[in-house]
């Protein structure tokens, strides 16, 4: 379940997934700048943006409750700002354009993930020259997301393995151990990382 | 000319347990030499010396030699360029998010332009039997293509001394003696540090026992892996397979 949450689909081969991953990153990217940009009422717009994506999903074959999944997991973020303008007056309306407008980017970009290898990505990234620290990152991030996954996976279940008693509060405590450990042991793994990179030469 | 000479190192940690006393050895070009011992023994430490990672603050004169040039600063590039350093667990050391960056990013370091660097990579994944590998995703493959790719990354430097520590732990059967084969046929000089007594019997002909940061003994493998009293002693054993091998 979380590694369809992390890398959806990717391998799956529909005419979207086969195409370049510059022309979607710019597509991407074109369509976010078109939405932000829209002015606040302009309903039709939205709803010929969110009929381009939904034809775009459609063609790319991926099973539509995989995609609502992932766009749900990055809604709350997306809700959590529109509230505040809650608070403005005329609220409600800049309420929901703000809610469309965010859904409509994250949609967005929740296609270009589930369509695209993040290794063609961070590619494309490197060659219109996003600053190579960021890249790195986002790099080095992907990569150690799936250790970290697995180990904190490992260290759970040892744990369950192990614990007799339905007691909330003491699993709330070892859950706490847990993250604990994997912190200590994600610092020290950078460590290692950085001792290898230097052994192959890496200079700082 | 030895891939390496060892004279007199000794380290101790930040916290001032000795790690290391007074090591000494060589290993010659083209050679194959096991590196046993118990567990914190100081086998992976004295590894990461072998190409400057240790220590923080390098002494004046240099402990370690490689093809002739010490361990130490102005030459670290060249030296870290030779000494092929294979880490214990492979997921600390492939970092690229696909195996052909990972196996480039060493080359890529040494400044190689980008057909050279395509044909080492090529040379490198094909030399490890990982062809066609170039756009795998590294947590999409096996802990034993891991230790390929690994190793793949440190040939295509073309590093002349592989270092390898623990290279068959962890690994199935299969991927063991696939391994165990690969290593074989480089021709390149190889210090192994392992808990595989099968493995140092079978392929290095002369083995260095370290305890407590100490070398203990050195020589021919099949005699010191035959001494039970040396073995035990150092919390190893006689492996089974010199039973059926040894002339007594």
């Amino acid at each position: 379940m979380r590694r369809a949450l992390l890398e959806p689909y990717q391998h799956q081969r529909s005419a979207i997934h086969r195409l370049l991953a510059a022309v979607k990153v710019g597509g991407a990217l074109a369509f976010v700048l078109a939405i932000v940009l829209l002015p606040r009422a302009a309903w039709t717009a939205y709803a010929a943006g969110a009929t381009l994506l939904l034809l775009l999903a459609w063609l790319s074959r991926i099973p539509p409750a995989a995609l609502a999944r992932r766009l749900l997991l990055v809604e709350p973020f997306a809700l959590g700002v529109a509230l505040l303008s809650l608070l403005q007056p005329n609220g409600l309306m800049i309420f929901a354009a703000a809610l469309t407008k965010s859904t409509l980017c994250l949609f967005c970009m929740v296609l270009l993930s589930s369509t695209t290898r993040f290794s063609a990505l961070l590619r494309v990234l490197w060659r219109i020259r996003v600053p190579s620290l960021l890249v790195t990152t986002l790099a080095l991030m992907h990569r150690y997301l799936f250790v970290l996954v697995d180990e904190a996976g490992r260290m759970t279940r040892a744990r369950r393995s192990r614990t007799f008693s339905r007691d909330r509060a003491s699993a709330w405590r070892s859950s706490a151990s847990v993250i604990a450990h994997l912190f200590v042991r994600s610092s020290e793994r950078a460590e290692r990382i950085y001792a290898a990179m230097c052994a192959r030469g890496w200079k700082t | 000319m030895n891939a390496l000479e060892v004279r007199a190192l000794g380290y101790r940690y930040p916290d001032g347990t000795a790690a290391l006393r007074d090591v000494t050895f060589a290993v010659a070009e083209g050679e194959r030499v096991g590196l046993i011992g118990p567990n914190g023994a100081g086998k992976s430490t004295l590894l990461l010396h072998l190409n400057g990672l240790l220590p923080e603050h390098p002494a004046p004169v240099a402990a370690v030699h490689v093809f002739g040039t010490p361990v130490a600063e102005p030459h670290l590039t060249t030296i870290r360029a030779r000494v092929g350093l294979l880490f214990q667990d492979p997921d600390d050391q492939i970092f690229c998010p696909t195996v052909w960056e990972d196996v480039a990013f060493g080359p890529q370091q040494l400044g190689l332009g980008d057909a050279a660097l395509a044909t080492r990579v090529a040379r490198a994944l094909d030399q490890v039997g990982l062809k066609g590998f170039d756009e795998r995703l590294p947590h999409h493959l096996s802990r034993g293509e891991k230790r390929r790719v690994c190793l793949a990354g440190l040939l295509a430097c073309e590093a002349r001394l592989l270092a390898l520590d623990e290279p068959t732990g962890d690994l199935d059967p299969r991927g063991r003696r696939e391994l165990k084969g690969l290593l074989d046929s480089l021709p390149v000089a190889q210090v192994i540090a392992t808990h595989d007594l099968e493995l140092v019997v079978e392929s290095c002909p002369r083995v260095i026992v370290l305890d407590r940061g100490r070398v203990v003994a050195q020589g021919p493998t099949a005699e010191l892996l035959w001494d039970e009293k040396l073995m035990l002693a150092h919390g190893l054993e006689r492996p089974h397979i010199l039973r059926h091998r040894h002339p007594h």
